[in-house]
C-alpha cells in the first residue's frame, strides 16, 4: 500500500512537472524582460555592415594615388613631362595633327 | 676645348660676342643650389656655360609644395630672360643639379651696350625671341595635349 502511494504521489509530481514545462515551451506571448536586454546589444550590428561596406567601396577609388610615394610620384611627372617635351618638340619640327595628338606611354597619365 | 657659341650671341662676330661676355661675371652654382626662385627680381640673364640648370614651378603634392621640373637647359643655353622682358620677374625657380657654370649678364650693362651697338642688340634681341618663342611654342603644343586628354577622359 505504501509502495503504491509513493509511486501515485512520484506520478503526480512528475505529471505536473511536465505540465509546467510544456506550458512554459508553448506560451506565444512577449519574452519576459530579462531576456529582452541581451538581445538589445545585437542591435548596433545590423547597423554597421551596410555603412562599413559602403565604405571599403568607395574608399579605393580615392586612394591609389596615396599607395605611391611622393618621390615616385615625383620622378612620374617629371618623366611625364620629358615625354610630352619631346612629343612637342616633334610637333614643332614638323608640325600635323597626327604629331600633336600622338599617344603617350607616360604612367602618369595611363 | 672648343666652345660653342651660346645661343644668344648666335650670329655675332667673335669679337662682338667677346664684348657681351666681358660684361658678365662668371658664376659656380654647387649642385642643388638654387641660381634664383620664382618672384625674384630679374636683374640678371645667365648663359649656361658648363653643366645644366632645371627650371621648376611649383605644385601642391598632397598638401605639400614640390618644385615640378618643367625644362632643363644645358650648356650654351640662356635662362633667365625675364631679366630683359618686363616686369622683370623671374616666372620660375631655377636649379643647378650638378655643380654648374654660368656667365651672369645684368641686364643694365646690357641695356647701355646695346643703345651704344644697336646692331649688336638687334641680333641679340633676335636671338632671344626664338629662346622665348620655342619656349611658347613648346608650351603651347603641350597644354594642347593635356587638353586632348581631358576631353577625351571627359567624354569618354
Amino acid at each position: 500500500m505504501e509502495m503504491l502511494l509513493m509511486v501515485l504521489c512520484m506520478s503526480v509530481f512528475g505529471l505536473a512537472v511536465a505540465a509546467i514545462a510544456f506550458g512554459a515551451a508553448t506560451r506565444p506571448g512577449p519574452s519576459s524582460s530579462p531576456v529582452q536586454p541581451e538581445l538589445q546589444p545585437v542591435k548596433p550590428v545590423k547597423a554597421v555592415p551596410p555603412g562599413r561596406f559602403f565604405a571599403d567601396i568607395v574608399l579605393p577609388p580615392i586612394s591609389p594615388g596615396s599607395h605611391v610615394p611622393t618621390e615616385v610620384l615625383l620622378a612620374q611627372i617629371e618623366n611625364h613631362v620629358r615625354l610630352e617635351q619631346a612629343a612637342a618638340q616633334s610637333f614643332l619640327e614638323s608640325p600635323s595633327h597626327s604629331q600633336l595628338h600622338t599617344k603617350t606611354t607616360s604612367v602618369f597619365v595611363n | 676645348m672648343a666652345y660653342e657659341q651660346p645661343e644668344l650671341l648666335k650670329d655675332l662676330t667673335a669679337e662682338e660676342a667677346q664684348l657681351i661676355l666681358a660684361l658678365g661675371t662668371r658664376i659656380a652654382v654647387p649642385s642643388g643650389a638654387f641660381l634664383f626662385q620664382l618672384g625674384d627680381p630679374a636683374e640678371r640673364l645667365f648663359l649656361i656655360e658648363r653643366g645644366r640648370i632645371r627650371l621648376t614651378l611649383p605644385m601642391q603634392i598632397r598638401g605639400r609644395q614640390e618644385d615640378v621640373v618643367v625644362e632643363e637647359r644645358t650648356s650654351g643655353q640662356t635662362v633667365g630672360w625675364s631679366a630683359l622682358i618686363p616686369p622683370h620677374k623671374f616666372t620660375l625657380a631655377a636649379t643647378a643639379p650638378l655643380e654648374t657654370e654660368v656667365i651672369a649678364l645684368p641686364r643694365e650693362k646690357l641695356r647701355k651696350h646695346f643703345a651704344a651697338n644697336p646692331a649688336v642688340g638687334y641680333k641679340v634681341t633676335l636671338n632671344l625671341a626664338v629662346v622665348i618663342g620655342h619656349r611658347l611654342q613648346l608650351f603651347q603644343a603641350m597644354w594642347l595635349r593635356g587638353m586632348q586628354r581631358m576631353v577625351e577622359k571627359n567624354s569618354a
